[in-house]
């Protein structure tokens, strides 16, 4: 699923352009143009470059997300413009996601049980800004929450919760692989959704939700809801750089010896035992890794809604939403589940909000609309909505490059779209003899 | 926790309750079991047959008044064939036996040599896609439990009086005999039928199977359709006491059949009645003794069979460890 994992069809453009080009090209553009792709790539492989592109694309975020995709909403009719605190809500679950990618686009551990770190996170730093009396189960004793409200601490608090929820339960999922694993984190995830609903409830609020967050400023100074020039809010910014934090160290561990071992357990798991390294622990660390991550985002996402709910903390669904984001964005590369991530929240707080012509408002159709296009993903693109944008890239590129070469030879370039046209006709023909199910000839299992 | 003292009569209504629970469990764990065991497939969309087979039953016994979704905006106010709970017991099996078909067709097919992850993820879609449907056409209100009155000139309605326990809803009684039933048809046609056999060798080696000159595919296309009339059936057991809402999917169906299916083994036909009825019957006790600690009880049992005994109480199936 890595990028070198080319698409099919690749050799046969190459091939098409090349017997277009003849060896006709001249030497001079085509060094030129080798050089560039190299210091391209050199680029690509360094980490500097990387978050420094990131942190680019950060501060232009919320202006495309509000302003642009605002004006473009006017122009057709919509109203499919971002709000502010949308930019925010993105990044947070785009912490999460890129965490959950190390362990299933990485590892290839399928958990169905990280609203568990998600939610105790969550939960713990807002309870810890709380000065709500809050009652444990068993007994009868009672205690007041301190109201320590700094942002730095309830982050830290959260993520170290979500680390010691996720070592216990790592160690007992990873025992099993598959949808045993699976249904194992679902398992612990469920238990404590069940916890914070019923018995715990002296301590969550239980069904009534859990409000009680006073957030103080940053560094006692910075006002969260601030606004700031440029990156529009001092949260946005706190956000993002979190955000640049976890992608940097996740990119560390990516391109780390560590991180190709994952990679390596994901691809042969039977192979890293026989070359001598302790699968389980790997396993284990890539498991609480990712959970630290979803219990960052879980930190942060309490700051950032004031508000949280068993059912959106910590139920499986949640734990599902994360791997909708993940799939949808892509997985087995770093940034791709971001872009899940933005689809999803988008799609689900903004699209959700728009009346078309003949359905009415789309309102809670969003998640049939998230559903449709995740089983399409599934189904043929298992690289994801980042995969399609690198293949539109790359198409884009050489649609581009065989237009300037067909201008210069208009003859030659008619021949080989005929040729080309011929080929693809063929292709269409045979796929549309293999059409009726199952019973294509021979069609054996 | 806290000791009860647990008098004869509530015994019994556990043991009764936990029958009713536990025959949907098991009637949920059987199609899960056999379509897993045979074709190695997970079925993450079992709840949404589980949601169908419950809408369908409600449609086909009854005219249901709507309050929103793509109907009522379209000038329905009720929708339901009104034919009562009898036709229903007939039917919906029917009905959802072809839904089976269709789905092992166009969704399962493709998926079967793809790895278990991409099974899980896109019958996952599915199970929403499903919920999603049902909610934007018939409306995502609850809707009360459609418990008949009588079934073929039979009293099935109201209360009746039973030694110890003293009056008891009547059609739960029924209810446990109509599931019993079924499940003892199911028992047998898997392990008394040609096909069964057939099954049975499925879940062990289907290239065996295959090599013998069985054509398997048909039997992968029974078994799903199978499967899915039985998650249907329970659908329609369920909604006879419980409220439908297209929640019942995902939240009453989907997880307690995948712990069946871990508690009692994956493939094991005898495996998922047990666990079934184990699991039924602990949330009926746990939910008199302590309903906060009920769910979490449940998972944990699942839990410990998974850690303990990876291949379930009665499976036979390699679990890689």
């Amino acid at each position: 699923m890595s990028d070198d994992e080319r698409p099919q069809d690749e050799p046969e453009s190459l091939r098409t352009d090349g017997a277009g080009v003849g060896g006709e090209a001249s030497p001079g553009p085509a060094g030129a143009q080798e050089s560039l792709t190299l210091l391209l790539r050199d680029l690509r492989n360094h980490e500097f470059a990387v978050i420094g592109a990131a942190a680019l694309a950060l501060v232009v975020f919320p202006y495309l997300l509000i302003d642009g995709l605002g004006a473009l909403g006017s122009l057709i009719g919509f109203r499919i413009g971002g709000y502010e605190g949308l930019a925010s809500l993105v990044l947070i679950y785009g912490i999460i996601v890129v965490g959950f990618n190390l362990l299933l686009g990485y590892t290839e551990l399928l958990s169905f049980g990280h609203a568990a770190f998600f939610g105790a996170a969550a939960y713990t730093a807002g309870l810890l800004s709380s000065t709500a009396e809050i009652s444990p189960p068993f007994t009868e004793a009672s205690m007041t929450m301190p109201g320590i409200g700094s942002p730095l601490v309830m982050l830290t608090a959260g993520t170290l919760v979500a680390v010691l929820l996720a070592w216990p339960i790592g160690i007992l999922s990873i025992r099993r692989s598959g949808v045993y694993f699976a249904v194992l984190t679902l398992t612990f995830g469920q238990m404590l959704y069940f916890f914070a609903l019923g018995p715990g409830a002296g301590i969550t609020n239980g069904d009534n939700g859990f409000a009680d967050v006073n957030v103080e400023p940053l560094l006692g100074v910075f006002d969260l809801g601030a606004e700031l020039p440029v990156v529009t809010t001092v949260e946005y910014l706190f956000v993002g750089v979190l955000f640049l934090l976890a992608l940097t160290v996740a990119n560390r561990i990516i391109n780390s010896p560590y991180g190709l071992i994952l990679k390596a357990l994901g691809e042969n798991e039977q192979r890293v035992a026989f070359v001598g390294l302790n699968v389980f622990r790997y396993k284990l660390m890539a498991f609480i890794i990712s959970g630290a991550f979803a219990g960052l985002g879980g930190a942060l996402f309490i700051m950032h809604e004031q508000y949280i709910h068993p059912t959106t903390a910590l139920y499986w669904i949640q734990s599902g939403d994360f791997v909708i984001m993940t799939v949808l964005g892509g997985t087995g590369s770093l940034i791709a589940p971001v872009f899940g991530a933005f689809m999803f929240e988008y799609v689900s707080n903004v699209i959700s909000g728009v009346t078309l012509p003949v359905i009415g408002r789309i309102g809670s159709l969003w998640r049939l609309i998230l559903g449709a296009v995740f089983v399409i993903i599934i189904w043929n693109a298992p690289r994801g909505i980042y995969g399609g944008l690198v293949d539109l890239k790359r198409a884009l590129l050489v649609g581009l490059r065989r237009l300037v070469w067909a201008s210069q030879h208009p003859q030659k370039a008619s021949e080989a779209l005929r040729g080309w046209a011929a080929l693809r006709g063929r292709r269409v023909l045979a796929i549309a003899d293999r059409l009726p199910g199952r019973g294509g000839p021979g069609g054996e299992r | 926790m806290i000791a009860i003292q647990i008098s004869a009569a509530t015994l019994i209504e556990i043991l009764l309750n936990g029958l009713q629970q536990g025959a949907i469990y098991a009637l949920l764990g059987i199609g899960l079991t056999i379509i897993l065991g045979t074709m190695n497939f997970l079925n993450l969309a079992h709840g949404a047959l589980y949601l169908l087979g419950g809408y369908v039953g409600m449609l086909f016994i009854r005219e249901n008044r709507l309050t929103a979704g793509f109907l009522f905006d379209s000038g329905f106010t009720s929708v339901g064939l009104d034919l009562g709970f009898a036709a229903a017991l007939v039917l919906v099996p029917i009905a959802m036996f072809g839904v089976g078909v269709l789905m092992e067709r166009y969704i399962a097919e493709p998926f079967y040599e793809r790895p278990e992850t991409d099974q899980l993820l896109v019958t996952f879609g599915l199970a929403l896609i499903v919920q999603e449907l049902v909610k934007a056409t018939i409306g995502g209100n609850t809707f009360q439990p459609a418990a008949p009155s009588e079934i073929l000139g039979v009293t099935v309605g109201g209360p009746i009086m039973l030694p110890i326990v003293g009056n008891y809803p009547q059609w739960r009684l029924y209810l446990v005999a109509i599931a019993l039933v079924v499940i003892g048809l199911t028992y047998m046609i898997i392990e008394r039928t040609d096909f069964g056999l057939i099954v049975q060798a499925g879940t062990i080696d289907s290239e065996m199977v295959q090599l013998l000159g069985i054509k398997i595919n048909r039997s992968y296309s029974l078994v799903f359709a199978l499967g899915a009339a039985l998650a249907g059936f329970a659908g329609l057991i369920g909604i006879s006491f419980q409220t439908v809402s297209p929640q019942i999917g995902t939240e009453q169906a989907l997880i307690p059949a995948f712990l069946v299916l871990v508690v009692g083994g994956a493939g094991s036909v005898i495996g998922a009645i047990v666990g079934g009825f184990i699991l039924g019957i602990t949330i009926a006790g746990m939910t008199v003794l302590d309903p906060q600690w009920s769910q979490i009880v449940l998972y944990a049992v699942a839990a410990a069979v998974l850690l303990f005994r990876p291949q379930g109480l009665l499976g036979t199936a390699k679990v890689d460890a």
